[in-house]
């Protein structure tokens, strides 16, 4: 079968305007679709990223998170110490007991938001060797210092190096910034776990952080801690805690793929509109084609292909300028933890990929009626045509 | 012929393009509509006057720390209070995690004075205020789980380590958001062994012009204790928990605004094609002695008249959608205030208006400017 593809290539370039609007339209329609999933792809990706698969998470029975989970002393003191919990050199179990406090907190660019307030233990470091002070230092417990994560020393006010910000009994000042490599963490403030309790007068932690020996005392703490009624605990890895958390992505998903669904009908009518018209004004040139010895098949598919390449530009041009919005910050509220994650914005090679193969169907719809059209026209009366 | 029908009948030459143009007008209208019902749904709780006397007291540090319950003592007793109610979020699991919905512990006996403009029937609400395992739901959520009167349920604390077994002893509407369930906060208490806390108080001043000194003289009475208290009206904490959500505006604004630029390209190209096919024709008109101005509203009536259609359309869609689903059920909860206001109407039409006289300009001014002769000239 031959195509001839000069000739739907010169075509596009004489019809320039209407191929100009219908490349532009679909752009437009691309970017959204990328723009908005990215959202989505960057927040799956923070919680993605977050905890450690050697990690125990132990919570309150029935709590959904850290935030409202509550474990008491005596509780903390006994499952510290269960067997199976490895220890550093100098025998003190890898077990760090946490609390989260959420905070409210002034945005920079406007508005409220909770913020987590995280008390650490000294080991809490030592389970989550990948977060590193940048800038300045640790904090020393019992002075009301804080460090924070550096993104929200960015987009919250007074979090900088140095600040001070008053919450609860305390005036507490940011002695160090710290980055955890766009995880979760980066969403929070990380204070002393007792002095956080004082604080904020609370008499329970949070939860407890721990690191197994191995995969089967893991798989034996989580039994044991299940079933121990006494305490009422669960215990489940750090990475199933948080791909739990993904979940947070799931309206802007939702809410992406209805706008895009929308957009693109939109979209495909106009390429349609646009593709009739070439069909409509080249009716002289179809019945040449004809004569010339092109099927009508291959009529079809230059028809066809013509839309598609009108649709592919408007891909790539939808994928490029939607490109800026990768790696902006930014973020949104978690209702299971009750409190705001930051995230970056993701475009992945598989994002644009699905931008593409969207503008693709885009063209398609619009083409295949005209495309059929242009195939189907006796050639005698279409050369009669004027 | 008459211009009007000049102006149908070039309109309708081309039924196929026509629709589609159309069909593409209506679809991008009605999007632009419900993109703006849910921006206000999300963004604008709907207040009334009886929600203007209400104060909502919390936690200082945040909405998740919790205040003394002995602070009600206080509180109820100061000048310009006229009701007040402890009110704890709960953020139970009812069956499922998919089926939320709000419930709070609360003071039987002030709550639905607190919340005046609901309407119970009292015999209703003497029985929730005698038991004490007893529920008051809001219409809504009764509906959406087929619950009745009598029905037994159980919430599992996914906040709280403890479980409700409640039995629904009323049903209450016409307040703005009717899918709260309303429980004794003794109840609670007496599930947790009484820690001696609550989430917030809830509050109904005396009239309106007590509000501003009393936010003040609650927030001085609890100042430099252990739980400092932020009193604001209900509206004001209403869009505080909004503005948590992150900046919905300026998402959906900027959504908004590639969707009519997009549209405005798509319909102006339409146009142009229109027109680059009648040339001949506009010069025959021309040569007949039509003046520019009339031929410049030919082509407006035509691009007007389209979008203006077509913005009905997209705004009967709309209306449609908001009445004919459930969104509250769809949307699992999340959307309570949801409606096409007259408002986003007029907005709506206004901005096909502007449609259809933008996307005839470009066109229009091409042709008016050639002359008659190249005109005629012109290969169709």
């Amino acid at each position: 079968m031959s195509i001839p593809f000069k000739y739907n290539w010169r075509n596009l370039r004489v019809r320039w305007r209407s191929t100009l609007a219908t490349t532009l339209g679909i752009a437009l329609v691309v970017a959204v679709f990328v723009m908005v999933m990215s959202l989505a792809r960057g927040l799956k990706a923070t919680y993605l990223s977050t905890g450690d698969p050697r990690n125990l998470l132990v919570l309150r029975k029935g709590a959904m998170a850290e935030s409202s989970s509550q474990i008491t002393l005596d509780d903390v003191r006994r499952t510290k110490f269960l067997d199976g919990i490895a220890r550093n050199e100098r025998a003190e179990p890898l077990a760090a007991a946490e609390i989260i406090v959420l905070i409210t907190m002034d945005r920079t660019s406007g508005g409220k938001a909770h913020m987590q307030v995280r008390g650490i233990s000294p080991m809490s470091w030592q389970l989550r060797p990948g977060i590193k002070i940048v800038q300045g230092r640790m904090f020393q417990p019992g002075r009301r210092e804080c460090v924070v994560s550096r993104n929200v020393a960015r987009r919250f006010e007074n979090c900088r190096y140095g600040q001070r910000f008053r919450s609860g009994k305390g005036n507490w000042e940011v002695v160090g910034i710290f980055d955890a490599q766009r995880t979760a963490y980066d969403s929070e403030i990380w204070v002393d776990a007792d002095e956080a309790r004082e604080a904020f007068n609370r008499s329970f932690y949070g939860s407890i952080v721990c690191r197994p020996v191995d995969e089967l005392a893991a798989a034996a703490l989580i039994r044991r801690i299940e079933n121990d009624k006494q305490m009422q605990l669960r215990a489940l890895t750090e990475t199933e805690y948080f791909r739990q958390q993904t979940r947070t992505a799931a309206p802007i998903q939702v809410f992406g793929a209805c706008l895009a669904a929308i957009m693109s009908i939109g979209a495909a009518f106009s390429a349609m509109n646009t593709m009739y018209a070439a069909v409509g004004s080249r009716a002289r040139e179809i019945g040449t084609l004809r004569v010339l010895g092109f099927r009508p098949r291959s009529v079809y598919v230059a028809f066809l292909l013509e839309s598609l390449v009108v649709a592919a530009m408007g891909g790539v041009l939808g994928c490029v300028l939607a490109l800026p919005l990768h790696g902006v910050a930014t973020g949104t509220f978690n209702w299971t933890t009750f409190a705001e994650v930051g995230f970056e914005c993701r475009i992945t090679a598989g994002l644009l990929l699905g931008g593409m193969l969207f503008a693709l169907i885009m063209g398609a719809l619009g083409g295949i009626l005209p495309a059929r059209l242009a195939a189907r026209k006796p050639v005698l009366e279409a050369l009669r045509a004027t | 012929m008459t211009f009007p029908g000049l102006v149908l009948r070039n309109a309708l030459r081309n039924k196929r393009r026509f629709t589609l143009t159309l069909s593409g007008v209506a679809l991008s209208l009605f999007l632009l509509t419900v993109l703006r019902v849910v921006l206000r749904g999300l963004t604008d709780p709907a207040t009334t006057d009886e929600a203007a006397l209400r104060l909502v007291v919390r936690h200082k540090v945040s909405l998740a720390n919790m205040l003394f319950a002995k602070y009600k003592f206080r509180v109820e007793k100061m000048p310009g209070v006229r009701y007040c109610s402890k009110m704890l979020w709960f953020g139970g699991i009812y069956q499922d995690e998919k089926n939320f919905f709000p419930q709070f512990a609360c003071d039987a006996d002030t709550v639905f004075k607190v919340l005046a403009e609901a309407k119970i029937d009292p015999q209703q609400l003497d029985r929730f205020v005698k038991e004490r395992a007893a529920c008051v739901v809001g219409i809504k959520t009764l509906n959406r789980f087929g619950w009745k009167i009598g029905d037994r349920i159980t919430l599992m604390g996914a906040m709280w380590p403890c479980n409700l077994e409640l039995t629904i002893r009323g049903i209450y509407s016409g307040t703005v958001d009717e899918t709260n369930l309303f429980f004794h906060h003794e109840y609670f208490d007496e599930l947790l062994g009484d820690k001696g806390f609550t989430g917030l108080l809830w509050v109904r001043a005396e009239n309106a012009a007590v509000v501003p000194d009393l936010i003040e003289r609650i927030d001085a009475a609890f100042a430099n204790s252990d739980a400092e208290t932020k009193t604001e009206t209900e509206h004001s904490f209403q869009l505080g928990f909004v503005s948590m959500l992150g900046n919905l505006k300026r998402l959906i604004g900027r959504i908004s605004f590639v969707i009519v630029f997009t549209l405005v390209l798509v319909t102006s190209g339409t146009m142009s094609m229109t027109i680059r096919e009648r040339v001949r024709e506009i010069a025959i008109l021309k040569a007949l002695g039509f003046g520019a101005w009339r031929i410049f509203c030919l082509i407006l009536a035509e691009s007007f008249g389209l979008a203006m259609i077509g913005g009905f359309a997209g705004c009967l869609g709309a209306w449609v959608l908001v009445h004919a689903v459930d969104i509250y059920k769809l949307s699992r909860g999340l959307f309570v205030n949801f409606e096409v206001t007259p408002r986003i109407l007029a907005q709506s039409l206004l901005g096909a208006a502007l449609l259809g006289i933008v996307s005839c300009l470009l066109p229009a001014y091409g042709n008016l400017k050639r002359s008659v002769v190249e005109g005629l000239r012109a290969p169709d």
